[in-house]
Parts: C-alpha cells; sequence; structure tokens
C-alpha cells in the first residue's frame, strides 16, 4: 500500500463535510420543534408520531422506494448491456441513444412520455409507467459509467478467455462482469438517487391515486415543507442504509472474497 | 461492511453464478407486484387539488356520509395540473383550480356541466361570487374559496423604516424601495407581478395593450435591483424568520406566515393588507373532469363542501376566503374580522379576477418576462 | 461467425430497443411539436385545422431572431462549465483517497458518498437555505471577514454564489462515482514504476494518475454538465432576481406560458449543443486517450 499524503486526507475530510453539513441539518432538523425548517427551537419527536399516523406519506414513502429499487435494478442491466456493446462493437446510433436522454431537459421527457403513454400506447397510467420513465432516463447514466470502466482496459484478457474455448456468456460472467462490477453498482447507486428523487417526470407519468415522496412533498412546498419531510428523508436514508447492508451480507461471496 | 465494490472480491464470485440471480427475481416480483395493486378498485372518488386545501376532519366526515374513500392528488401550481390534463392524463373526478384554469378547462371542452338539481346547498353562495366573467351561469364551476394577491410585510420593520404599507409604490418605486434592499421578494409568476405592475399604473389587471405591458415590465426592471428574489415557495418561511421584511404574495400564505410567526414567539408581526390600487382575487371552483369515472360521488362531495361548517373548517385551517355566506358564523372571528380575507365593499370593488390569455398574446408576455429575469 | 453475431444482438438488443420505443418515438412527438402551434387553450394546435395542414418554423424564427435567447444559453453553458470543474475539484481527491484505503473500507467511503442522495432533494436545498440564510453561523462568519476588509457585507442566499453550492452539491456524486470506478483499476505498480524511475509526487499524478483517469473525468463531467443545463430546481430556489438559467427557460414555456412548441424548440436547440459538444469530447478524449 502505498503512503497517502496527509494533504489528500484533509482535502477528502473537507468534501465529506461538505457533503454532510446539510445533511446534518436535515437530521437536527427533523426533531425541530417549530412547523418551520428554518430555526431551532426546541427538541421534539412529534414528527416522526405526525409521520407514522400520515398514511399518505408513508404510501408515497414506499411507492418511491419501490420504483427506486425496480427503475434501478433494470436500468442497471440495460445499462450495463449498453455500456458493454458500446464499448465492444463501433455502434453508431447507440450512444446517441444513451446520452440523448441525459442530455434532454426533463420535462419535455416527461411530457412527451405522457403523450406516448396516453395517446400511442393508450396505457392507464400508474406505477407502471413512472417506472418505465424513470429506467428511461437512469439507463444512459448506468452506460456511460460501465463504458468508461471499460474503456483503456486490456483487451488481452478477454481475448485470452475466448482462446480458452469458453463462450462469450462464460467470458461475460468470469472475465467481464468481476473486471466492470464496480462500475455497474455505482451506476445502480447512481440510478436509485437519481430515481428516489425525480419530481418533474413523476409527475406528468403518475397515475390518479399514485403519488411518489417528491410529489407529495413538491405539493407542500406553498405551504411550507414541514419537519415531517425532514423526518421521512431521515428514514429514508436509514432504510437505503439497511437495505444495502443486507444485500451485502445476503451476498457470501463477498464474504469470502474478504476473508 | 463488505468488500463488495472492489474487483478483487468479484474475482470470487464465479461459483454463485449458476444460481438464478437475485435481482433478476425481484425485478419479476416487483412487476408483479405493480400489476396487482392497479387492478383494485373501490368506491374512490378521486380529488385532484392543492395540497392542504381540505380539512382532515371534513375529509373523515365526508368518508363517513358517503361510505367511499376520497383519494387526493395534489399540483402546486394550476399549470401543471393544466399541463398534464393537456397531455390527456384521465381518470379525476374533481379539480378544484383557479378562475382563468377554469376558463380553459372550459374552452378546451375538458369539464363536464355540473347537475344543481343535486346540488341544494348551492344557495349558500354569496352572489358575487357566482356568474363570474370565467364561467357565465355556472354551468361548470361551484366556487370553493379565494385568495387576494397582496402585500404580506413585517410591521415592526415597516414601522421603524416609515413606509406605507397601503400601496403597491412600496414594491415598485425606488424612493421606499432603498431602505428595503435586499429584503423584499415578489411572487414568480408572469401573470401576478403584471397584474400588481398594471394595477400601479391605474390600468386593468387583465389588460392586454402591449404599450401597457411595455410600461409594467419597465416599472419592474426598475425595481428588479432592489428585490431579493422571485420566489413562489419560501416567503411564508423568510418573512416567519425575519429575513424579508416585505412580500407580494396570497393571503393565504400570509396568514399561515403571520400564525408561524406568532407561534414561534417572534419578536414582530406579520401583517398583508390589500393595496388600495386594487388586487388580483383568486377564486377556485370545484369542476367535474370529463373523464371521472365518479360524477354521482363528485356532486355529492360539492354539496358536502357547500354545507357552511364544511366550508368553514378550511378557512379556520389556512385563513382563505370564504365565498360561503353560512360560513361566516362557523368563522374564527380573528379571521372573519380580517379585511385582507374578508375585504370591505369598497375594497372588492378594486379587486380583479385574471383572465386566460390566448397564445399570442402568452407568447408576448412570455418574451417580456424573459426579458425581466434576464436584465 | 453466427454466434457471434447472436452475441452482439443479445447485448445490444434489448436497451437498443427499449431505447427506441420509450424514448426515440415519444421524443419524435415533441421533435414535431416544435413546427406546430400552441393550443389556444394550452397544449397543442389540431395538425390538420381549416383545411390545410399546420406546421410553422415560427419557433425557430422567434429563436434566432432574438439575442436574449442565444444570451440565456451561453450563460447557462458558463454556469454548467463552472460546476463541472469545480466538482472535479472536490471529486478528485475524495475518488483518489478512496482507491487508497485498504479495501475494506473502500465500499463505507462510496457509500458514504451516496447516502446523502437517499433523502429528499427538496429538502437537501432547503438545508442549504438554512446554512446560506443572513443569520446563519457561516453567513456570519464570511461577512465578518467581508467587512474585516472594508467591504459591505454579501448576501450569500439568494446569489449566483448560492446557486453555484446548490449544483455542486446535487451533482457532486455523479463526478465522485465514475472518477471512483476508473481509478480504482489503476495498476499501482504503475505508480511505483514511475517512483522508482525518480518521479516526484506531482510528476506522478500528471504523467500517470491524470492521464489514465481521463476516461473517468469524460463520463463524469457528461453526467454533471448536462444536467446541470436542464437544473431549473436550483436557480429557483436558492437563485437571486438575476438567475435564470435554460432550464427554468424550457419550464417557463411548459409550465407558465403554455407553448409547448416553443418550449420543444427550446429544448430540441439543447440537446443539439449538447451533443456538439459530446461528440467534440469524444473526438478529442479518443485522440488523447491514443496518445496516452
Amino acid at each position: 500500500m502505498r503512503k497517502t499524503s496527509h494533504w489528500l486526507w484533509l482535502a477528502a475530510l473537507l468534501v465529506y463535510l461538505f457533503l454532510y453539513l446539510p445533511l446534518t441539518v436535515v437530521v437536527i432538523y427533523s426533531f425541530n420543534d417549530s412547523r418551520l425548517n428554518a430555526e431551532w427551537v426546541g427538541f421534539t419527536s412529534r414528527w416522526y408520531k405526525v409521520l407514522f399516523q400520515d398514511e399518505e406519506m408513508i404510501q408515497a414513502a414506499i411507492n418511491s422506494i419501490l420504483i427506486a429499487i425496480g427503475a434501478s435494478l433494470i436500468a442497471t442491466l440495460l445499462g450495463t448491456m449498453a455500456g458493454i456493446a458500446m464499448h465492444r462493437y463501433r455502434l453508431r446510433v447507440l450512444p446517441f441513444l444513451v446520452i440523448t436522454p441525459v442530455a434532454m431537459p426533463e420535462i419535455l421527457l416527461g411530457v412527451s412520455l405522457l403523450l406516448f403513454f396516453i395517446q400511442v400506447l393508450h396505457l392507464t397510467l400508474g406505477l407502471l409507467s413512472v417506472l418505465i420513465a424513470h429506467i428511461t432516463f437512469c439507463l444512459g447514466f448506468v452506460a456511460i459509467v460501465v463504458r468508461a470502466r471499460l474503456t483503456g482496459m486490456d483487451e488481452s484478457i478477454f481475448e485470452a478467455a475466448r482462446d480458452l474455448g469458453a463462450t462469450p456468456w462464460k467470458t461475460f460472467q468470469l472475465v467481464t462482469l468481476p473486471l466492470i462490477m464496480p462500475a455497474v453498482i455505482a451506476g445502480a447507486l447512481m440510478s436509485f438517487t437519481l430515481s428516489i428523487d425525480d419530481f418533474v417526470i413523476t409527475f406528468f407519468t403518475a397515475g390518479v391515486g399514485v403519488s411518489t415522496l417528491p410529489l407529495q412533498i413538491y405539493s407542500m412546498i406553498k405551504i411550507a415543507v414541514t419537519p415531517e419531510v425532514n423526518a421521512v428523508s431521515t428514514l429514508l436514508m436509514l432504510v437505503t442504509l439497511g437495505m444495502i447492508v443486507l444485500a451485502a451480507k445476503f451476498d457470501k461471496t463477498v464474504l469470502r472474497g474478504q476473508g | 461492511m463488505k468488500a463488495f465494490l472492489t474487483t478483487e472480491a468479484l474475482r470470487h464470485r464465479e461459483k454463485s453464478c449458476k444460481k438464478p440471480s437475485v435481482p433478476l427475481c425481484l425485478c419479476g416480483g416487483f412487476l408483479l407486484f405493480l400489476f396487482s395493486i392497479t387492478a383494485l378498485a373501490r368506491d374512490e372518488l378521486h380529488l385532484y387539488n392543492w395540497n392542504n386545501y381540505i380539512s382532515d376532519e371534513t375529509v373523515v366526515r365526508f368518508e363517513r356520509s358517503c361510505n367511499c374513500k376520497l383519494v387526493q392528488d395534489y399540483y402546486s401550481d394550476n399549470e401543471e395540473m393544466l399541463a398534464k390534463l393537456a397531455a390527456g392524463a384521465s381518470g379525476y373526478d374533481l379539480i378544484v383550480p383557479t378562475g382563468n384554469a377554469v376558463e380553459s378547462l372550459i374552452k378546451s371542452g375538458q369539464l363536464r356541466p355540473i347537475n344543481k338539481q343535486l346540488l341544494p346547498n348551492l344557495k349558500n353562495i354569496d352572489p358575487a361570487y357566482l356568474d363570474t366573467a370565467f364561467d357565465p351561469g355556472n354551468r361548470y364551476s361551484v366556487p370553493y374559496a379565494y385568495t387576494i394577491t397582496l402585500i404580506g410585510y413585517n410591521a415592526e420593520k415597516m414601522r421603524a423604516l416609515n413606509l406605507p404599507t397601503d400601496t403597491w409604490a412600496v414594491i415598485f418605486e425606488p424612493k421606499y424601495l432603498k431602505k428595503l434592499k435586499g429584503r423584499v421578494t415578489v411572487l414568480d409568476s408572469q401573470r401576478e407581478l403584471m397584474a400588481a405592475a398594471l394595477k400601479y399604473l391605474g390600468y386593468s389587471a387583465n389588460d392586454t395593450d402591449e404599450a401597457h405591458w411595455r410600461r409594467a415590465r419597465d416599472l419592474i426592471i426598475r425595481a428588479k435591483p432592489y428585490w431579493a428574489a422571485f420566489n413562489a415557495s419560501s416567503y411564508i418561511k423568510e418573512l416567519t424568520i425575519g429575513n424579508i421584511w416585505l412580500a407580494h404574495g396570497y393571503s393565504n400564505d400570509m396568514f399561515q406566515a403571520r400564525q408561524d410567526a406568532k407561534n414561534a414567539g417572534r419578536p414582530f408581526t406579520i401583517a398583508y393588507a390589500t393595496p388600495k390600487e386594487g388586487a388580483v382575487l383568486a377564486l377556485d371552483s370545484m369542476v367535474l373532469h370529463k373523464t371521472g369515472p365518479r360524477p354521482d360521488l363528485a356532486h355529492r362531495f360539492i354539496d358536502f363542501m357547500l354545507v357552511g361548517k364544511n366550508s368553514a373548517e378550511l378557512t379556520n385551517l389556512i385563513g382563505s376566503g370564504n365565498p360561503n355566506r353560512d360560513a361566516m358564523r362557523h368563522i374564527d372571528p380573528a379571521i372573519a374580522a380580517n379585511r385582507a380575507v374578508f375585504p370591505t365593499p369598497d375594497i372588492q370593488r378594486r379587486l380583479e379576477m385574471l383572465m386566460d390569455l390566448d397564445r399570442n398574446q402568452r407568447r408576448v408576455l412570455s418574451r417580456m418576462w424573459t426579458e425581466i429575469k434576464v436584465r | 461467425m453466427n454466434k457471434e453475431r447472436l452475441t452482439r444482438w443479445l447485448t445490444f438488443g434489448p436497451p437498443f430497443i427499449f431505447m427506441v420505443v420509450f424514448f426515440v418515438l415519444p421524443a419524435f412527438i415533441m421533435v414535431a411539436a416544435s413546427f406546430r402551434f400552441p393550443g389556444e387553450y394550452g397544449g397543442l394546435a389540431p395538425m390538420f385545422e381549416n383545411g390545410t395542414w399546420q406546421f410553422t418554423l415560427e419557433t425557430y424564427r422567434f429563436f434566432f431572431s432574438d439575442f436574449i435567447y442565444t444570451e440565456i444559453f451561453l450563460k447557462s453553458f458558463f454556469i454548467a462549465g463552472l460546476t463541472t470543474l469545480i466538482c472535479i475539484a472536490l471529486a478528485y481527491p475524495l475518488a483518489l483517497l478512496i482507491t487508497r484505503v485498504p479495501k475494506r473500507f473502500r465500499d463505507v467511503m462510496v457509500l458514504l458518498v451516496v447516502l446523502p442522495f437517499a433523502s429528499n432533494f427538496l429538502i437537501r436545498v432547503y438545508a442549504w437555505m438554512i446554512i446560506l440564510g443572513p443569520q446563519s453561523a457561516f453567513s456570519t462568519a464570511v461577512n465578518s471577514v467581508v467587512t474585516a476588509f472594508g467591504f459591505e457585507p454579501v448576501p450569500l442566499l439568494f446569489s449566483p454564489f448560492a446557486v453555484i453550492v446548490g449544483m455542486v452539491y446535487v451533482h457532486l456524486p455523479f463526478m465522485v462515482l465514475p472518477l471512483y470506478t476508473n481509478l480504482e483499476k489503476h495498476d499501482p505498480i504503475l505508480l511505483d514504476a514511475a517512483q522508482d524511475l525518480g518521479a516526484n509526487a506531482w510528476q506522478r499524478f500528471w504523467k500517470v494518475t491524470w492521464p489514465l483517469s481521463l476516461p473517468g473525468v469524460y463520463a463524469g463531467s457528461a453526467l454533471v454538465f448536462i444536467p446541470v443545463l436542464g437544473m431549473f430546481a436550483v436557480p429557483d430556489i436558492l437563485g437571486g432576481t438575476g438567475d435564470i438559467l435554460i432550464g427554468n427557460l424550457i419550464k417557463e414555456q411548459f409550465l407558465g406560458t403554455r407553448d409547448w412548441p416553443f418550449g420543444s424548440t427550446l429544448s430540441i436547440m439543447l440537446t443539439l449543443a449538447v451533443l456538439a459538444i459530446a461528440a467534440l469530447a469524444m473526438r478529442y478524449s479518443r485522440k488523447s486517450l491514443s496518445h496516452a
């Protein structure tokens, strides 16, 4: 292991501070005894009680998590394929298909998907339409990261695997996938955060009676976003953390990898 | 935490790869779940509404009386709702849009006429709020509540600075604004801000003469350097904590700011007043969307909301103006006495409801708005 | 050979088909919309009316006839560029550090980067409003320094500064993750070799680490620069009276003016500009990679 300079540590610590300063505010203010998300008044846990009685908010949070999980899994699957394809084959169209949704303003994406679902597919809007929309804008992020990971990698390993008689699937399983895994997981994490935070596209594609957390919270913006939202955000982070820890626990091979 | 992100660890994965992958199973189960929950249907009334625009007690009583479930979806802006419906979103029984949005929905043929026979309580509505320009004869809409776009201010600060609080001049005139630099917010809304400027210049809020618009634009551009922000969302909070001393905004919001400041024990009070030049009155009405599957329940809901007590609960909750005569005796006396919520006849005459613009006017206004934002 | 083609199709087919169905077709509706008229009451006017097809280049004429729109474009590109540079500056040391800690800590550290973003966007931006507000400790500290040098105190909230802080904050993980996944695959032997050849720390970074990390830098830049251009919520909430970007302008067309055709035109212009930049960058990156 190389010696890491103290400066690097200091710089990284400052960046973590930058990331966590607002978050600390979010968590602290979830215990604030004031309806306003503005100044500290005193300690209370009442916002958590309010939250646990707020069925709408809880249902919205559950919807958000389900959509985020679904969208990030499927977008990661498709995005990884796209990233590999873009790297391996000299494709002309796919790179554009992948980067354009990232480049397109989300309002346009939202309106166009809404028009398409209703006027072309005659689909009743619901959770499914939201899921499809989220996959569409997450896919590009995954593909770009996966491709960046593959760029500049030594091609000889793939050739060696093929020369040793491995089928394409085996090569993928044994060589490609392990090599790009950090990018795949980074892509999944990005998709998850993109999906769970999306308001604009969700607003347009959500059906009657289907709400997600951002929809719920944005509609409160006019009358004040109460600390109940801080409370639900805090819990959401804990749930996310829990899910990732669980996922890591379940994967026994990872355990072996560490030993 | 396990080393699941590093390549090193993953070189050991090969043995587990023969198992069906966990993510795939999850996806499948997830899709099944999606289809299963969309298939359910009960006696439900779908209300597309502003958030916090009906009190919880009212909802509970309505649900008991109709033996159904009130499901609400929310929007925070008329335009959001209009855009979604214009693209063809469907399934909402009831919507609560503001006057000009009602006009747009009527003219684009998206509404179902109401059946007044089913609304015996319609008689409770003050005739001043019926037969409006946007829906003559109330064929499609029933008044729900209103707000007035006015100025809210930090009473102590304004007094100390010796500034007037009964005129738009304080928002637009540099001689006053000098004392308030960086402490003023105005609404981030083309129509509302232009309306205030037009009113101050002595024109109608619905004036569409381009020359008048240009004068209003110049007035706004002249005042802009003194404003802190165009703000539609956080001025309640900023007023309450004392960062902002003067805000152009809705009477409901000012009511909220006043309550919040009082509850937080602030050393100042938030007051609000309708400028003497007149202002915009936004009347929100209940309308039936054509695609709503349950017009029967929707009519029951409308009639229920026309009962004075139910209507009054909303006013007591958010300080909205109330067009229901029968509601007055249930309204908190402090609110009922507030002239900014229930204006005197004299002021009432100077209130205007915004009418919808046609597409060319909208483009011209949008161009001016862009200029206002950039300059 | 046949098998090779099958593999190719299996890899690129599913994402390709998904994107064609759920992106190209819907996007086509909106590209077509830019040539249509806005509906009198919102949405789009009918395509066929009064016996003629209703298509026009009006919105494009509108766009080019007035410098004000180009001005907003240029300003937005500047803000996006600045945000991207700051993100690189912040993300690089962090990503580098993560690759240098023992393996069992790496995942925790990556996770710590993403975790704040599982909370809600709006509530994070509101937290910045508290931090940057005139009464906050941060604001007072900054202004005591400013006044000590004899300047007028500056408002931090509702300013371009607040917009940049918000933009950087919101997009930082999208720079850290691609950078990390790139840096993580570098072979430390290269650095050792460079050291043995007498390169100091700074030379090792510029001659070895930085060139090798370029694909990660490009990917991260794309994922920051492009979304910043379309973002409207941050300038809306944190910006002052002059902080309008393309994202706000486009949003205003759909959720303010009900001018979908002009909104589409603006979006198409933006998308084309971004694709042009991306194509240039790709070209450049290929060149620099082949040199590296």
